[in-house]
């Protein structure tokens, strides 16, 4: 057992591991740039309907088959579903492997970021949106200055759980073709080698650790609530200054 | 056009859809132009239903609802609303802005520059003796009265010549209350805003209002009128059991001391003899003496003190503790009246001593 760590230590700890086309900076570069782009892509595709809908009290059942749709297709189901799709949409573009793992990964990150979304704009209490109203807000004011910004730390739990979820299942880009540290997983298999496997779980482990922390942090630091909890009461007036303050 | 009701309700009915009864029945009301008007009823009698369909957040089923003349079909509703002050029977102020954020809301929306909204700001929490330190607290931070009182000066921040409160003192306890309504009636008589004002509570509405809207459930209009004429002259039995028992009671509220006659009560000279003094307390039936010389009130002695006195003047006065000005209300010197020792209270303008108030002048008025 000490021998085998202290093998993957030794990997790890080899300079010419990490360099190179298939060295491990690379290859954390694939993983993470095409998680990335998923989280980005989902996003931009999930979150305007969802907070739009929710503004409107619309798409209800929308949401609902969201999270059913969510929990009903496992991710490695979903990159084995897409890459024969993908393979004859994207039939002349070479690596086809990325855009099945791309597409993946969107159509992975979709729901929870939708269904959060969703949630979070709707559950904004009504009263202060009819308060929003009745003061002369207009529709768009009501969406981007009251229940976006109150609704936002849970938004911003659906990405992180999207995130997570993407960098996790970008492992599987390998099985299709694409790299990424999955690579070292299905190489290491290939070659009986476990010290390979074992490098290519841990980093997966460990990136996905980070994007947990990571969005955890940030999703602090877009509560609107909780950061003026930790701000000091400021006692001098905003009348000597004539600057305007945002919480 | 002078005497163009501030608004003009006109056979408003009200059905909200999938529901079978009406929340507002073919309902006719206008407020004038600086009024205070009350709309009170029990509970789910359209009340709120009434205030939204004025700032269109509700839409009439049948009717016409007309501002300054104008019919608020023919407004957009985002612009109607910024002219219109609003507090919502939730308070509802937004948790994620400062309080200053919060009453600068609609001068910032429509589009003043910071340095002149900051300015109104700081207006506001002068009106509303709001303490300034609380400015860039956010409203979790505030007790209920002063959101209350947030609620209110957000609503006043773009001077609107019209307001809408639902229920802007509910939830607060008896005694804040009373002091947010106090200050309601100071600012009212300085800002003069035609206003229209929710609330369960009838004691607050003659209060507060220049005239009542009392209503039923469905929204039916069963009175509107002035406080007095609503006490005096209930138009039906619904409104005779809304108004309580204490109907008399609530009539004096409405009375000031100046509009009953004083007596001279049992007071004497100060240079009357003790005789003189004697002959008053049993006039009076009383076991006290005052002494007053014109609009001078000198103060009281208890009968007993008089025995083995030579003169009046010799004697230790005691002040008079139960005393009134001349614009307290009736129901005020009743409490007075009846928890003092002497069971009269002498009342001032200012300085100069006018008269007694005693306990059977008050009575007379809860009679008729
Ligand atoms: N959005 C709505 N949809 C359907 N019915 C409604 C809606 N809003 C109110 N109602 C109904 O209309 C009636 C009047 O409601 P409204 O809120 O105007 O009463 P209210 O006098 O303000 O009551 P409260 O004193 O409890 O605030 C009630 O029966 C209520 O259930
Ligand atoms: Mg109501």
């Amino acid at each position: 057992m000490i021998q085998f760590l202290g093998d993957v230590l030794g990997y790890l700890l080899d300079p010419s591991n990490w360099t190179g086309a298939r060295g491990l900076f690379s290859r954390i570069w694939e993983h993470t740039s095409i998680s990335g782009l998923g989280v980005i892509l989902a996003g931009l595709l999930s979150l305007p309907p969802a907070v739009l809908l929710a503004h409107r009290r619309r798409g209800e059942f929308l949401a609902v088959s969201a999270v059913n749709l969510g929990r009903a297709l496992p991710s490695f189901g979903v990159v084995g579903v897409m890459f024969p799709i993908t393979l004859s949409i994207a039939a002349l573009t070479s690596p086809l492997g990325y855009w099945a793992t791309l597409i993946a990964l969107v159509l992975l990150a979709m729901p929870p970021m939708f269904v959060n979304a969703f949630t979070a704009v709707r559950d904004v209490d009504d009263s202060l949106i009819e308060a929003a109203r009745g003061m002369g807000m207009s529709e768009s004011r009501v969406l981007l200055g009251v229940e976006i910004p109150l609704g936002l730390p849970l938004i911003m739990a659906g990405v992180r759980t999207a995130a997570v979820g993407v960098v996790a299942t970008a492992t599987l880009g390998a099985v299709v073709g694409y790299g990424g540290l999955g690579r070292y997983i299905i190489d290491g298999f290939a070659q009986g080698n476990d010290v390979l496997i074992f490098v290519g779980g841990l980093l997966v482990a460990l990136l996905a650790l980070a994007t947990e922390v990571g969005f955890g942090w940030l999703e602090k630091k877009v509560d609107p609530l909780r950061s003026r909890r930790i701000r000091p009461p400021r006692i001098p007036t905003l009348r000597d200054t004539g600057i305007r303050t945002h919480p | 056009m002078p005497n163009v009701p501030a608004i003009e309700f006109r056979q408003v009915e009200k059905i909200y859809p999938g529901s079978s009864a009406a929340a507002v029945t073919d309902l006719s009301l206008e407020v004038a132009e600086g009024e205070t008007v009350a709309l009170i009823g029990p509970s789910g009698c359209g009340k709120t239903t009434l205030l939204k369909m004025v700032n269109r957040l509700i839409e009439p089923t049948a009717g016409m609802i007309r501002v300054f003349g104008n019919d608020v079909r023919s407004s957009n509703p985002v612009e109607l609303r910024r002219g219109i002050g609003y507090v919502i029977q939730q308070v509802g102020l937004l948790p994620h802005r400062t309080v200053a954020q919060n009453i600068g809301t609609v001068p910032e929306l429509l589009g003043w520059d910071d340095r002149r909204v900051w300015a109104r700001v700081d207006e506001l929490f002068d009106l509303i003796q709001l303490d300034p330190e609380l400015r860039d607290r956010y409203p979790s931070d505030l007790s209920g009265g002063q959101r209350q009182r947030v609620g209110v000066a957000r609503a006043l921040a773009a001077d609107p010549p019209i307001m809408l409160m639902d229920e802007p003192f509910g939830a607060v306890d008896p005694i804040v209350r009373k002091a947010l309504q106090q200050q309601f009636l100071e600012v009212q008589k300085r800002l003069g805003k035609t206003t229209v004002l929710v609330t369960h509570d009838i004691d607050e509405a003659i209060t507060l209002a220049d005239r009542v809207a009392i209503l039923n459930l469905g929204g039916i209009l069963e009175q509107f009128d002035p406080p007095m004429a609503i006490l005096r002259d209930p138009a039906n039995a619904f409104v005779m059991s809304f108004l309580g028992h204490d109907r008399g009671l609530k009539r004096l509220s409405l009375l000031p001391i100046s509009s009953v006659k004083l007596v001279k009560g049992p007071a004497v000279s100060r240079s009357a003899s003790i005789e003189e003094a004697r002959e008053m307390m049993e006039r009076w039936g009383v076991d006290w003496i005052a002494l007053a010389d014109g609009d001078v009130l000198h103060g009281w002695v208890p009968g007993e003190e008089l025995d083995g006195a030579s003169d009046l003047a010799s004697l230790a006065l005691r002040r008079f503790e139960s005393w009134l000005t001349s614009d307290a209300s009736l129901l005020d010197a009743l409490d007075v009246v009846v928890s003092s020792r002497t069971s009269a209270a002498a009342v001032f303008d200012g300085d100069r001593y006018l008269g007694m108030l005693s306990a059977e002048t008050i009575g007379r008025e809860i009679v008729t």
